[in-house]
């Protein structure tokens, strides 16, 4: 459904790499954020150049289009390009190669006579141009998006050093949150459920590497993360994106556990359905 | 619960060999480190090839019902991961699918139905994407029943549906399937189509309807059509192939 191909149309399409329109320039970009359900996509950037399309939008005779193709297509009227757009995460995966487009459909039959952003080609016999309704009048660029969230195990590392004074430490690598253990049999390396039983030392890593972010960036005991610039340390720089990946402006000493509850998908929940299986099973 | 899921790139000759003899489950080697979470599990028709009639209908309700029920709440980057369902079928689904499927016994049946490419022509795949296209545009369980049946009489254009990129959708699908209903097209839309010069062998009329979607995209915009001007788009294709003067809208 996203429309890439440079093939010729039999009538003048507005769209920046077609050369029949002057000014041709349509170019969107996006902004995705999620929280629990849903994926919520807002335009930080849609710039229609030709007049007489505004004109026409402005006169409801064509309408807005936002394709999003993934492993299927799904797409949405765009009323304005001010107004969020919801999707929920069972209809929608952004993990995999996405692609984005705005397509412009006419709503009525069109006709170009009064079409002034046309190349000068087209003068002499644009008045017979009609795009019939439903007919496709203009597409944007297409943005692409390569899998880019993240799950948050990557941000973990674990290891076993037997000279360790305590069972377990938590180290603050340079690229990951180290979980040191003693004993390798503190990891639950052999049982079988071994990546649920690791939550609580997940919960208390991020703990620490949360409290180190607001040391390290914050005034007070707050970071505003929407005004922070990237952080240039590896580790911080993966735990910032999740942060804003998952719409958190704010981190604090306050609402440091609150902040792990909307990154990590009820890590706890999990965790919980993980020890009561564990119970059932006689084990 | 948690599922860990199998790795992507496994030994394909050892696979069925240790499926046989049960030797998955218990090998950390075929295991890889990615993990999912699921509520419940239970299995259903994965298969449902060569069945006809009731028994046929029954086994994608009871798919699509299970599917609705058990997994339709888990991301879609999970739901439409072939990886997660092999894992299933491969360790936990692997006793009853034996007693339900025992071609899989043969190196042959276990290749065409338990590792069956995840796309178009895979039973998973069909039943998931119906199952997400219906819910999404249908709220009453009347209406869901509905176009599932509608779906399961029409399952050649289903196909050809889903099977081009452009129109694995879910708005498109349904007004197809509604159009199909309201007008009563669903026989002639399977049939062949005889005395055409130049079409292969085996073309319906269903088919060749949506061939001409194919070729006209997107200077006409057909998903994007509301169902009214989608009919009449489709009625003018179909007129290329067959005689449409005996087409009136029925009264329902």
């Amino acid at each position: 459904m996203i429309y890439k191909k440079d093939a010729n149309f039999p009538y003048p399409v507005f769209a920046s790499n077609v050369k029949t329109y002057l000014k041709n320039d349509f170019q969107i970009d996006l902004d995705i954020n999620e929280d629990e359900k849903n994926f919520i996509f807002k335009f930080t950037e849609f710039e229609i150049e030709s007049d007489f399309i505004k004109q026409l939008k402005e006169e409801r005779k064509l309408q807005f289009i936002l394709i999003i193709q993934s492993k299927d297509n799904w797409f949405t009227k765009i009323e304005s390009p001010n107004d969020e757009i919801t999707v929920p995460k069972n209809r929608l995966s952004l993990n995999n190669r996405t692609l984005i487009q705005v397509h412009i459909q006419a709503i009525e039959s069109i006709n170009f006579r009064n079409n002034e952003d046309l190349i000068p080609f087209y003068d002499a016999f644009k008045e017979e141009i009609t795009v019939r309704k439903n007919g496709l009048i203009g597409y944007s660029n297409v943005l692409v998006l390569e899998g880019r969230f993240r799950k948050p195990l990557e941000i973990f590392s674990k290891r076993v050093d037997e000279n360790l004074s305590s069972e377990i430490k938590i180290e603050l690598g340079n690229e990951t949150i180290e979980l040191v253990f003693k004993d390798a049999n503190y990891q639950f390396g052999e049982l079988p459920k071994s990546s649920g039983l690791m939550l609580p030392y997940i919960y208390m890593g991020m703990q620490k590497a949360l409290y180190q972010f607001i040391k390290n960036y914050g005034t007070e005991d707050s970071v505003e993360l929407e005004y922070l610039d990237e952080p240039e340390n590896l580790l911080d720089l993966k735990i910032f994106n999740l942060m804003r990946n998952k719409n958190v402006d704010e981190l604090s000493i306050d609402n440091v556990d609150e902040v792990i509850n909307q990154i990590s998908d009820s890590m706890i929940g999990k965790y919980a359905s993980t020890v009561r299986e564990f119970a059932s099973d006689g084990n | 619960m948690e599922i860990k899921l199998l790795k992507k790139e496994i030994d394909q000759n050892q696979l069925f060999t240790d499926f046989l003899e049960d030797r998955i489950e218990g090998n950390e080697e075929y295991f890889s480190n990615e993990t999912v979470f699921v509520k419940e599990l239970k299995l259903f028709p994965i298969y449902i090839a060569k069945v006809d009639g009731v028994e046929r209908e029954e086994m994608f309700l009871e798919a699509f019902h299970v599917i609705e029920t058990y997994y339709a709440d888990l991301d879609r980057e999970i739901l439409l991961n072939g990886q997660f369902w092999r894992t299933l079928f491969l360790t936990q689904f692997r006793d009853e699918l034996l007693i339900k499927y025992p071609q899989i016994e043969e190196e042959k049946g276990f290749n065409n139905i338990i590792m069956k490419k995840f796309d178009w022509e895979n039973y998973v795949y069909k039943c998931i994407l119906a199952v997400q296209y219906v819910g999404s545009n249908c709220s009453s369980e009347e209406e869901k029943l509905k176009r599932y049946k509608l779906i399961i009489d029409n399952l050649d254009l289903y196909n050809y549906i889903i099977k081009y990129e452009i129109f694995r959708n879910d708005v498109f699908l349904i007004n197809v399937l509604d159009i199909i209903d309201e007008m009563n097209l669903s026989k002639q839309l399977k049939a062949k189509i005889k005395g055409i010069e130049g079409l292969g062998k085996d073309e319906r009329y269903g088919r060749r309807v949506i061939y001409e979607f194919n070729k006209s995209y997107p200077i006409v915009m057909s998903p994007m059509m509301s169902k009214e001007d989608l009919k009449a788009q489709f009625i003018e294709y179909l007129s290329i192939y067959t005689d449409v003067s005996h087409l009136k809208e029925p009264v329902h």
